[in-house]
C-alpha cells in the first residue's frame, strides 16, 4: 500500500477552519491569572444533583468492569478491584451520601487519593467534566460547611456540591463505629 | 567523622553481634539450670571470645575490654558440676545488655551508655580466682585481642576442676566483615523492595501468558468447527506456533519467577528465630520478677521472614510473651493445685502457608476471666454497661485489645497501664496483618497474628457460589465428595453429614457468606470437607472450578476488618478472587453471634452492581435482610429456595427483563402473591403501565430512589398485597 502524504488542503474547507481554531487554542498562552484564582475540579452528576472533587484528587477514571462483590460488606461497598497492581475499594458515592437517587446506573469508577496514603474508587453516572471554581466561593463555602459536601451557587443559578473527600470517609468510619 | 570503610564494617558487625548476644544469653539461661559445663559452656565461652576479639579488630578497645571482663566472671565457673549463680548470670546478661547498647550507639554515632557500672556490677560477682594469664595475653598484638587458642589456654589455666581432654576447640574468631567490600554490597531496603514488586508484576505477566494461550486455544476450536479448509490452513499453522511458543515462555517465566523469588528470598529473610531468641531472655526475666515458672517452647523458627517484618515482630512478641506470664500464667502453688504442671507452658507457633504467615503465641494458664474483662472494662468506662451485658464471649475477648485496657488495678514494670495489647493489634495492622483471641478458661489462652508474606503463592481451592468465586486455602481442605441424600440427616435447624463414621455439620458457603438462605445440599451438589481449629465441617459450594495456585493480597482498609476473608488474589484473567478464612467457615461463635433478627426479607435482583449496593443500602436501613441477584435466572434460582418479602426488580437487564421475570414469578405457586416492585432508569408511563400489567405491584424511577422513598414504596407494595389478600 502506497501511503499518500497529507495535502494542506485536502480537507473539506470548514474542517480545515476548525483544525486551525483548535491549533490557535492550543498555541494560546493559557491566563494564568485566571488559573489561579479557580480550583480545578472533576464534575459529574449524581442523580439530579452536580457533584465535584478536586482533580488533583483524582488518579484515573476507569470503567466499572473487573469489580469483584464483597459479600458481608457494608451496604456501601461495591466491590474491590485492581488497579495499578494495587487493591482499591470500590464506593458508592451515593450511598455514602446517605442514599440519593441516580438517573443512569454508574458505568464509571473515579479512583481518587483521599490523602490518608491510600486509593480508594467511587462510582459515577458519567465520565466527569474539568472544570474551575472560583477559590473565592470555594473557601466562602468550605467555611460555612461542616460536613463532606460544600455547596457552591455558580452563575445561572448552578449548583455544585463539592465533596470533602476526607470527611466523607471520616463520617462513613464514624457511622460504622456506631 | 568515622572512616566509612570502618562504618560498613561495624554496621555489619552490629547484626553479627546481635546474633552472638541472643546466642549467649540463651547460653547463660541454660546455665542457670544446669552444670556449668558441656556444649552450653562452650557456646557461652566461644560468644564472649567472639564478642571481644571482634570489637578488638574494629578498634573497639572498650567494648572488647568489657567483653574480657565478663570472660572473667563467667570463664573461671567452666566445668562447675552447679548451675551458674543466680547473681552472677543476672549481672552477665545485664552486662549483656549494655554491652548491646553500647555498640548499637556507636553504630548510630547515639549517645554511648556508661559502662561504669557495669563493670563495677562484674566485679561484685567475679569468682576469686584471678586470670593474670588471660589478661595478659590481650594485652598483646598492638592492642588486638587474644587468638582463640590463647584464650582456650587461659581459660583451661583458670578452671576450678581439671577440664575434660576432648574439649571442643573454639571456632575460629571470624573477622567481621573482613572480605565485606569484596563479597558483599549493601543494599537498600527499597531497592529489594523494588525488586520484589517486579518480580510480583513478571509473575502476572507468567499469568498473562498462560491466558494467551487459552485464547490461542479458543480461536483454534473454531476453527476446527468451520472443517478443514485451504483457506484456513495458514492460520492453523501460524496459530499452532504462537501456542507453542507461548507454552514454552509461559514456563521460561515460571522459572524465571521462581529462581528470582529464591535469590531475593535469601537477600531479604531472616529466620524467625532471630526474633524469639530473645524472649526466652524476657520469659526468664519476667520470671523472676513475678515468682512464676515457665517453659518456652518454639516451633517453626526455621521459618525465613521479610527482615522489615521481623523487625516489627519483634515488640508484639514481647509483649505477648510477657503478657502470657504475667496475666496467663498462674503462681506454682496455684498451679499445683489446679492438677498443673508448675511450670507454666508457654509455645510460640510460626507457620507460613504460602504468603500467609502465622504465629500463635499460647500458654496453658488461667485463660481469658470475662467476668474480669467486664469489670475492668466498666472500671476504665471502655463500654457502657447495657452494651457490656448483651456482648458475645468473643466480643469481650476483643476488649482487650482497646486502648486503656487492663485488668490489673495496679500498674507493675510489667503491666496495668493500660498500653499493650492495643498496641500489638496496631503493629500488627500496620503489617497488613490481624490478631485474634482464642480462650478456655482455667485451661489456656491463644494469640494468632496473622500477616501476609511479600514472596510465595499458596494453593487455593477456587470455587463458585451463585455468580460468585470464592477461595479456600488448601490446607483446610481434607477431601471432596458430592452429596448423597442417604449420608445426610436434615434436621429442623441443621444439616449432618456422615462422613468417615461420624456426623460433622453441614454449612451452606452461600447462606455463610450472607447470598441467600440456607439450602440443604441437593443430589449429587460438592462438598468440601474442611478442616481448622481442630473441628471438620462440610462445606456445601455451587461448582468447584479448581485449584491454583494463587498471591494472597491483604484486602484493603475499608474491609480489612470482615473476618469472613484472608483476603484477594489475582485470577489469570486480572480479576480478583476472595479467599475465606478457614476459622471463619469452622467457627461457631459466629453462627452465634450473626443470629439474625431481622424477619423480613427482601430480594434485589439488578444487573448493575452500584444499583444493587444501593438498594441494600436503603433496605437494610428499614432492618430488611436483603439477598441479591445479578439477573433474572438467578433470582429465579433464589426463589426456588427461599421465600421473600418483596422483591425490588430492575426492568433493563440482558436475558430476560424485569417483565419477563416479573411474569415468571407470577405463575409459580409459591410466588405468585409475593410483593413486587419494579425499578427503572427511565421515568416512562408506559413502562409503569406495563409493569402493573404482569403482575408487578409498584413501580419507582431509579432517581427516586432516594433511601426514604424506596422504603416508602416497598412498604407500601407489601401493605398492598395485603390487603388484596
Amino acid at each position: 500500500v502506497k501511503v499518500q502524504p497529507r495535502e494542506p488542503g485536502g480537507f473539506a474547507p470548514e474542517l480545515n477552519e476548525l483544525l486551525v481554531r483548535r491549533a490557535q487554542r492550543i498555541r494560546q498562552k493559557p491566563a494564568e491569572d485566571e488559573d489561579e484564582n479557580l480550583l480545578w475540579v472533576a464534575e459529574f452528576p449524581v442523580g439530579e444533583e452536580t457533584y465535584a472533587l478536586p482533580l488533583d484528587t483524582l488518579r484515573a477514571a476507569v470503567p466499572l468492569k473487573m469489580v469483584t462483590p464483597v459479600p458481608l460488606s457494608p451496604p456501601h461497598v461495591i466491590g474491590i478491584l485492581r488497579f495499578q497492581g494495587q487493591i482499591v475499594t470500590a464506593l458508592s458515592l451515593a450511598s455514602l451520601l446517605g442514599g440519593r437517587g441516580w438517573r443512569e446506573d454508574p458505568a464509571v469508577l473515579l479512583v481518587v487519593d483521599p490523602g490518608f496514603g491510600r486509593l480508594v474508587a467511587l462510582d459515577c453516572e458519567r465520565i466527569p467534566k474539568p472544570s474551575g471554581l472560583p477559590h473565592a466561593q470555594v473557601a466562602e463555602a468550605r467555611a460555612r460547611s461542616s460536613g463532606p459536601t460544600c455547596e457552591i451557587t455558580l452563575a445561572g443559578t448552578r449548583q455544585v456540591s463539592l465533596l470533602d473527600l476526607l470527611r466523607l470517609m471520616d463520617r462513613r468510619q464514624g457511622q460504622e463505629k456506631r | 567523622m568515622m572512616d566509612p570503610l570502618l562504618e560498613n564494617l561495624l554496621a555489619g558487625f552490629v547484626d553479627e553481634a546481635q546474633e552472638i548476644y541472643e546466642r549467649v544469653a540463651r547460653s547463660m539461661m541454660e546455665l542457670e539450670k544446669a552444670p556449668a559445663q558441656g556444649p552450653s559452656f562452650d557456646e557461652l565461652a566461644r560468644g564472649l571470645h567472639t564478642l571481644k576479639g571482634s570489637a578488638a579488630t574494629l578498634g573497639l578497645e572498650e567494648l572488647a575490654d568489657f567483653a574480657h571482663r565478663m570472660e572473667d566472671v563467667v570463664l573461671p565457673l567452666r566445668g562447675s558440676s552447679k548451675p551458674l549463680p543466680a547473681r552472677l548470670s543476672d549481672a552477665v546478661l545485664k552486662s549483656l545488655d549494655v554491652w548491646m547498647a553500647h555498640l548499637r550507639a556507636i553504630a548510630a554515632k547515639g549517645q554511648l551508655p556508661d559502662l561504669a557500672p557495669s563493670v563495677a556490677l562484674l566485679e561484685t560477682v567475679k569468682p576469686d580466682a584471678p586470670a593474670p594469664a588471660a589478661a595478659k595475653s590481650r594485652k598483646k598484638k598492638n592492642g588486638k585481642g587474644p587468638s582463640a587458642s590463647e584464650t582456650l589456654a587461659a581459660t583451661v589455666a583458670r578452671a576450678p576442676e581439671p577440664e575434660p581432654p576432648a574439649a571442643p576447640t573454639p571456632a575460629p574468631v571470624p573477622a567481621p566483615a573482613e572480605d565485606a567490600q569484596a563479597d558483599s554490597w549493601r543494599v537498600t531496603t527499597r531497592q529489594v523492595i523494588a525488586l520484589l514488586h517486579e518480580v510480583e508484576r513478571l509473575r502476572e505477566v507468567r499469568l498473562r501468558l498462560e491466558e494467551r494461550r487459552r485464547e490461542i486455544d479458543r480461536a483454534l476450536q473454531q476453527l476446527d468447527r468451520l472443517g478443514i479448509q485451504a483457506e484456513t490452513a495458514e492460520a492453523r499453522s501460524v496459530l499452532l506456533g504462537v501456542r507453542r511458543a507461548l507454552g514454552a515462555d509461559g514456563e521460561e517465566a515460571a522459572d524465571i519467577v521462581a529462581s528470582m523469588e529464591d535469590g531475593l528470598k535469601t537477600i531479604s529473610t531472616m529466620p524467625v528465630r532471630t526474633a524469639i531468641e530473645p524472649l526466652h531472655r524476657a520469659v526468664r526475666d519476667i520470671c523472676k520478677a513475678t515468682g512464676k515458672q515457665a517453659k518456652l517452647a518454639v516451633v517453626g523458627a526455621e521459618v525465613s521472614l521479610d527482615r522489615r517484618v521481623l523487625e516489627q515482630l519483634r515488640g508484639p512478641l514481647v509483649h505477648l510473651v510477657r503478657n502470657a506470664v504475667d496475666h496467663g500464667l498462674e503462681l506454682p502453688q496455684v498451679r499445683e493445685a489446679r492438677g498443673k504442671h508448675p511450670d507454666g507452658a508457654l509455645a510460640i507457633r510460626v507457620e507460613q502457608q504460602g504468603n500467609m504467615l502465622f504465629i500463635e503465641v499460647s500458654d496453658d494458664g488461667a485463660g481469658l476471666d470475662l467476668e474480669q474483662i467486664r469489670e475492668a472494662a466498666l472500671r476504665r468506662a471502655l463500654v457502657p454497661a447495657e452494651e457490656l451485658a448483651n456482648m458475645s464471649t468473643q466480643q469481650l475477648h476483643q476488649l482487650i485489645f482497646r486502648p486503656g485496657f487492663s485488668t490489673k488495678a495496679e500498674a507493675t514494670e510489667y503491666s496495668g497501664r493500660g498500653v499493650g495489647l492495643d498496641v500489638v493489634r496496631n503493629q500488627i495492622q500496620a503489617l497488613q496483618g490481624h490478631v485474634e483471641v482464642q480462650s478456655v478458661p482455667g485451661q489456656s489462652t491463644r494469640f494468632v497474628l496473622t500477616l501476609p508474606a511479600d514472596l510465595g503463592s499458596s494453593p487455593v481451592l477456587v470455587v463458585r457460589c451463585g455468580e460468585h468465586q470464592l477461595g479456600l486455602p488448601m490446607v483446610a481442605v481434607e477431601s471432596s465428595r458430592r452429596a448423597r441424600s442417604k449420608d445426610l440427616r436434615v434436621g429442623r435447624s441443621r444439616v449432618q453429614l456422615e462422613h468417615r463414621e461420624q456426623l460433622i455439620p453441614v454449612q451452606d458457603l452461600g447462606a455463610l457468606v450472607g447470598l441467600r438462605q440456607p439450602e440443604v445440599p441437593a443430589e449429587g451438589q460438592p462438598l468440601l470437607i474442611l478442616q481448622s481449629q481442630g473441628r471438620t465441617m462440610a462445606l456445601s459450594v455451587d461448582e468447584v472450578l479448581g485449584d491454583r495456585e494463587l498471591v494472597i493480597r491483604p484486602l484493603p482498609v475499608e474491609i480489612r476488618e470482615l473476618a469472613a476473608y484472608q483476603g484477594a488474589a489475582t485470577l489469570a484473567r486480572g480479576e480478583l478472587v476472595l479467599i475465606l478464612r478457614p476459622d471463619f467457615i469452622v467457627s461457631t461463635e459466629r453462627r452465634a453471634d450473626t443470629g439474625l433478627i431481622s424477619t423480613r426479607r427482601a430480594l434485589v435482583v439488578d444487573d448493575s452492581l452500584t444499583a444493587r449496593a444501593l438498594h441494600r443500602t436503603a433496605l437494610e436501613t428499614g432492618g430488611y435482610l436483603v439477598h441479591t441477584a445479578s439477573n433474572a435466572r438467578q433470582a429465579l434460582e433464589q426463589l426456588r429456595h427461599s421465600a421473600y418479602d418483596v422483591m425490588v426488580c430492575d426492568i433493563g437487564m440482558d436475558e430476560m427483563d424485569g417483565y419477563e421475570l416479573t411474569a415468571a414469578v407470577r405463575q409459580r405457586v409459591e410466588t405468585d402473591s409475593m410483593p413486587i416492585l419494579l425499578v427503572s432508569a427511565r421515568d416512562s408511563e408506559n413502562d409503569r403501565q406495563r409493569g402493573l400489567a404482569v403482575g408487578a405491584d409498584g413501580f419507582l424511577t431509579k432517581k427516586d430512589c432516594v433511601s426514604g422513598r424506596l422504603l416508602s414504596e416497598v412498604g407500601s407494595v407489601i401493605a398492598r398485597r395485603k390487603g388484596a389478600a
